[in-house]
């Protein structure tokens, strides 16, 4: 029985609304949506590292903000076009969440954490400090994304941008965790012992997560810089880090579609209750807190008992691999469907 | 010939020698055995020869190869299996995908490959499911292969770690307790698999093993290890009736013939 709202459903039917709300809604309703499409980025990255290969680390908001500043600075500082500055800064925050991954073969639970931790300072030391490149703690204005022969807006142009990466980063996130390579990253999560004994290499898989995540938080930044039309270091500091950590708690640990959803919900919760400042922190960590405490796994977890909510990590036909329907007779000898 | 040889190996971990001067060969399609009592350093040994621990001295062997200092997947790729005392399926994966991770050596789908879903891919993804449910056939344990492995019971856990072992087809695979907390039935179906597995597969096994009826009617050869030190080698008859493993497990003074009667 084919499910009525499945996961490939509903994410086709967020991502259906979300094209459709340019159309119907004011500029700030544009602005909290194109927010979701990065932080659904963001947390699809931080998944795949935390959730799925189990690497405790904090450097995403760093990745983040690289990506970020590398796109901005490179159009600023030496003119180069975005489409060209964009991918240099993804790629940018890639190769540095790499040699991140370095510390992490050695280290492992808090003591990654820490190390990802004084990183992630050291770059927002960095970003506040390096005036001469970086302009410093106030930050700069950044160019808007300028389609010229199509006839959009700047803001509708990398709405429209951030919707085709998130979805393209969405599925190519979904298609890795239904692979030998999510298998990997999940083999190392559950037992590295295990895993090492049946050839998985700890060391390349776990630079491969990283690596895949910071790719993942660059190609966020390198759209959030345009999208805001001016960065500075405080949208990527530790509050930062600890909002896209909750997306995915909420949402789901090692989920695709989890990712999704709690970047939805905190994006959502977070923007509804900026006009009452002081409960926004109030709620999100009562919100973090009962997660924590209640639904650990998250809201994909939850859903998962629902018909075509499950998420493999492996794509084959598993309509093909079933013994029949299990008598009292057949348990005794279980009759073998030929595959 | 041998397929593992191991010369004067020893390990230690700071001041503690866990291994010292352990020598033994091991031919191709032999079942052996090794016991000794708890701390005498069985399964170091089995870590050890799968690269998990630094060897201090001593060299070890497999298939002809060197593979002291090498890396674990290093190892295995030589042909080489582990399973473990406590089991260590993967609860985030059912039955099947925990198998089809054996096959990780096997595959070769990259990073792009996936992420992109190549045609090649997926006929990988498609071989390797079917590869699994042959192994899970092989095994008796194709009614679990849809079911989370976590939601098995211990020794049913075992054996889907042997079929995961199983499937890269490997020339030695090395057990560690594989019949702890089974019933007496079960370690019969476990003997009359492990047995199959050497007969129909020619695969040599070594195991770490208490379950002394399984010792004694599966395996040709035992070895005794007791703090670290190799002190018997041979035919599991002559070797329970060595004096030396005697005290090993009962200790000094004890009239063993006292016991027999």
């Amino acid at each position: 029985m084919k499910p009525i709202l499945g996961i490939r459903q509903f994410l086709a039917l967020l991502f259906l609304v979300l094209a459709i709300v340019p159309f119907v809604a004011n500029p700030y309703i544009i602005y909290v949506c194109n927010s979701i499409l990065l932080y659904i980025i963001l947390a699809t990255g931080l998944n795949i590292l935390v959730g799925y290969a189990g690497q405790f680390a904090l450097a995403n908001a760093a990745m983040f903000g690289i990506g970020a500043y590398g796109t901005a600075l490179l159009q600023v500082r030496l003119g180069v076009p975005y489409f060209a500055a964009a991918p240099t800064g993804a790629v940018l925050a890639m190769l540095i969440g790499t040699l991140i991954a370095l510390p992490a073969l050695r280290l492992s639970g808090i003591y990654l954490a820490l190390a990802t931790l004084a990183f992630a300072m050291f770059s927002q030391w960095v970003l506040l400090h390096w005036n001469s490149v970086t302009y410093g703690g106030g930050g700069f204005p950044v160019p808007h994304l300028n389609l010229s022969p199509i006839p959009v807006g700047p803001d509708l142009g990398i709405y429209y941008l951030s919707w085709l990466v998130t979805i393209a980063l969405v599925v190519v996130a979904w298609w890795i965790s239904r692979s030998r390579i999510g298998r990997s990253f999940i083999a190392i999560r559950d037992s590295e012992v295990a895993a090492q004994c049946l050839g998985i290499s700890l060391w390349r898989y776990k630079t491969l997560a990283f690596a895949i995540s910071g790719f993942y938080a660059g190609v966020a930044g390198a759209l959030y810089a345009p999208m805001l039309g001016y960065i500075s270091p405080e949208g990527f500091d530790l509050i930062q880090m600890i909002i896209q950590k909750s997306m995915i708690v909420v949402g789901g640990m090692g989920s695709v579609v989890g990712s999704v959803i709690g970047a939805t919900v905190m994006v959502v919760v977070l923007e509804g209750l900026r006009a009452f400042k002081a409960t926004q922190e109030i709620v999100f960590g009562a919100i973090l807190i009962v997660f924590v405490i209640f639904c650990p796994r998250g809201i994909a977890t939850l859903l998962r008992r629902l018909p075509g909510w499950d998420e493999p990590v492996s794509s084959f036909d598993s309509a093909r691999y079933r013994v029949e329907a299990p008598s009292p007779v057949a348990a005794a000898q279980p009759v073998r469907e030929k595959p | 010939m041998a397929i593992l040889s191991i010369r004067d190996l020893s390990v230690s971990f700071g001041g503690l020698h866990a291994l010292k001067d352990v020598s033994f060969d091991v031919s191709e399609g032999e079942i052996v055995g090794i016991i000794g009592p708890n701390g005498a350093g069985k399964t170091t040994l089995l870590n050890t020869i799968c690269g998990l621990n630094r060897t201090s001295r001593g060299e070890i062997s497999f298939g002809g190869t060197r593979i002291t200092g090498r890396a674990p997947e290093q190892i295995v790729a030589l042909g080489l299996g582990r399973t473990f005392q406590m089991s260590q399926l993967f609860p985030g994966m059912t039955v099947i995908e925990n198998v089809m991770t054996g096959l990780h050596r096997r595959t070769h789908a990259g990073v792009f490959a996936a992420a992109l879903r190549t045609r090649r891919m997926r006929e990988e993804e498609e071989k390797a499911a079917e590869k699994a449910w042959q192994a899970l056939c092989y095994v008796g344990m194709e009614r679990f292969a849809h079911r989370p492995g976590t939601a098995l019971s211990f020794g049913q856990q075992r054996v889907i770690e042997i079929a995961r072992t199983l499937i890269s087809d490997p020339k030695l695979v090395l057990l560690d307790e594989p019949a702890v907390g089974l019933s007496v039935n079960r370690v019969g179906e476990l003997d009359r698999l492990l047995r199959r597995i050497r007969d129909e597969r020619g695969v040599t096994l070594i195991m770490i093993e208490h379950a002394v009826r399984l010792v004694m009617g599966m395996c040709d050869r035992v070895i005794v290890l007791n703090f670290g030190t190799k002190i018997a080698e041979g035919a599991p008859d002559d070797v329970v009736s060595t004096p030396a493993v005697v005290e090993a497990y009962l200790g000094k003074e004890f009239d063993a013939k006292r016991l027999e009667s």
